[in-house]
């Protein structure tokens, strides 16, 4: 292929993938920073007068600054919920990994269950309820963890086949029990994936519409993705708040992105290659 | 010091038995190497003696001591893997001296050691570098680093050589049989590698189908090999051996002479032949004879013997290396 074709067909991919996810986020940013008449008309067009400010302000002073609450429930959810994913799937995952047997077998099984079968939401509420954990952020924290657990846990498990069973062999040699062959060997060659795990679990999690719609329900619970309903009505939507507020909503996972996006690429090919 | 007596050792994968019956006695301070085909079971047996394997039934006893139930790291040996086995997130220094930091010693005592070791090895200049940062041949040091301060009473290798290339791993055949001779501990050393087994060992214990084939010194059983697998895997290149009539004309099942035992002559002998191919390899020259009444022969020659390819020889056994074998 000569030089100049190869650089427009480089140009044209370029041209669609810019359509494709660089429009709808100036659309986001455009309605932003409209009046709420003007956003009203959703149109693709740059705003007579831009309120960016107001829209802002307004956005955040809403209901009280319910949007700071949001973040901050939704940053506790995330963090508290992926911590423990990363702690009990790496573990779970060195188990399954180096010790097959009947037991990591059904495991298996359940693991899979997990991924394949949808959650049903109503059963979850009621069992909730009984243990007094509906409406808690405990009890979504622990949902969060439930949801997730098999994907993490498989990932880690496929990480870990990577890694030489001569490792786990030479540390028992230099006199290491089971728990310190994991925390001092394995754990610390589990950087790669465990950032991957970390960037796209915290995204899949902060995002999250429908787990705190149906598990965390009541004023003090709110979380970010929640308080978009803030603008939303049967009769009248403020778009140019709502686009705001998503716009606001959007921003940490996409710097988690921006910054990590080397790292989650690194952690999804370890191990495909030999090193 | 301490020899290593294995008791009629048995290990079983299920129904499948790969080690089957051994006893072994090794004396204190002795170079054993275990040799044989893959799959024969060797790897097996050390990691057994490791304690990395269970054994299945028979008894092992380090120094007297029966360890047959202990952990390895209560074995009081230490292991250099084929693959290395190095902490990859760990430095140098760290790696050798990971075990002594596990046994919580004082950061002064792991550091003494940690450079004694290094000093060595020639270590010391790559102490805080990471394992993926070194060669072939300083990784290996390093994964006998790591051996040596444990200070083992016995040094259990498993192919250590076997991803080093051909120069490097004479170099470090040498440095193992020094270190061997500097400490005087007795190391057990597996290899499927003749040329290792012949120079490194004060005792070779070959191994077939999971059972002892023969024990002995290497020239022991360079000299008079017990079956013709041992006299088959021991000496390069291997002995020509045959069976059939041609083993019944010479008063046995299986004949074998060593292609080092063979005279070539252009105008008499015992078995007439045409040369197929040569092999010069300076100081000697390998024929490839087609023997009439035997079939293919391999016979050393000097290098710059005066042979062609197509022309008619006379090959002859020299008295006395002879091998003729019931089996």
């Amino acid at each position: 292929m000569t030089r100049t074709r190869r650089a427009t067909t480089g140009i044209i991919a370029l041209a669609l993938a810019g359509i494709i996810f660089v429009i709808p986020f100036v659309f986001i940013g455009l309605q932003a920073g409209k009046s709420r008449t003007e956003a009203a008309m959703l149109a693709f067009s740059l705003p007579k007068a831009w309120l960016f400010w107001d829209n802002f302000v307004a956005v955040v002073t809403a209901r009280d600054y319910q949007l700071l609450l949001a973040f901050f429930n939704s940053s506790l959810i995330t963090v508290l919920s992926v911590a423990a994913l990363v702690v009990l799937s790496a573990m779970v995952g060195y188990v399954m990994q180096r010790r097959p047997s009947a037991v990591t077998g059904l495991a298996q099984i359940f693991l899979l269950v997990g991924l394949m079968m949808p959650p049903a939401v109503v059963p979850t509420i009621g069992l909730l309820q009984s243990i007094g954990l509906f409406k808690t952020m405990t009890g979504m924290i622990l949902i969060q963890i439930a949801y997730n657990l098999s994907f993490s846990t498989m990932l880690y498990r496929a990480f870990i086949a990577t890694i030489p069973r001569d490792l786990d062999e030479a540390a028992r040699i230099d006199g290491a029990k089971p728990r310190q062959i994991f925390f001092r060997v394995i754990l610390p060659l589990l950087k790669p994936v465990t950032v991957t795990n970390i960037v796209v679990q915290s995204i899949a999690i902060f995002n999250d519409f429908t787990g705190p719609l149906y598990y965390l329900p009541g004023r003090d619970n709110v979380t970010v993705q929640l308080t978009l309903y803030n603008f939303q009505s049967a009769y009248a939507t403020q778009y140019n708040l709502l686009f705001m507020n998503i716009l606001l909503v959007t921003i940490p996972p996409l710097i988690v992105f921006i910054f990590f996006n080397r790292q989650i690429v690194a952690g999804m090919t370890a191990g495909a290659v030999k090193g | 010091m301490s020899g290593v007596q294995l008791k009629n050792i048995r290990k079983s994968f299920g129904a499948l038995e790969i080690i089957k019956g051994i006893d072994l006695e090794i004396a204190p301070g002795e170079f054993t190497v275990f040799v044989g085909p893959s799959g024969c079971g060797k790897s097996t047996l050390l990691r057994m003696i490791a304690g990395l394997e269970d054994v299945t039934s028979g008894a092992l006893t380090i120094g007297g001591r029966d360890v047959t139930d202990r952990e390895p790291s209560e074995r009081g040996i230490a292991m250099v893997f084929q693959s290395y086995a190095l902490y990859p997130h760990m430095t140098v220094a760290e790696n050798i001296g990971f075990g002594l930091s596990l046994a919580r010693r004082p950061k002064a005592e792991i550091d003494a050691k940690v450079n004694a070791a290094a000093d060595a090895l020639q270590l010391t200049h790559l102490l805080d570098r990471k394992p993926k940062a070194l060669s072939g041949g300083q990784r290996q040091r390093v994964a006998i680093g790591r051996a040596i301060v444990r200070n083992p009473q016995v040094f259990l290798f498993d192919e250590p050589l076997s991803n080093l290339d051909a120069s490097l791993r004479a170099q470090m055949r040498l440095e193992i049989a020094d270190l061997h001779a500097r400490l005087k501990t007795t190391m057990i050393y597996v290899t499927h590698d003749q040329v290792e087994a012949m120079t490194m060992a004060d005792k070779i214990v070959v191994l077939n189908g999971g059972k002892i084939e023969q024990v002995g010194s290497p020239m022991a059983l360079y000299d008079r090999p017990a079956t013709p697998f041992v006299a088959g895997f021991i000496g390069s290149p291997r002995m020509n051996l045959y069976q059939g009539a041609f083993a019944e004309r010479a008063g046995c099942r299986t004949y074998g002479i060593r292609p080092e035992h063979i005279t070539l002559s252009e105008t008499d002998g015992r078995w007439p032949g045409t040369v197929r191919h040569i092999e010069r390899l300076g100081a000697d020259a390998l024929v490839y004879l087609d023997v009439e009444e035997a079939g293919p022969m391999v016979a050393r020659s000097e290098g710059h013997a005066p042979v062609a390819i197509g022309q008619r020889l006379w090959a002859s056994p020299i008295a006395g290396h002879e091998h003729r074998f019931e089996i």
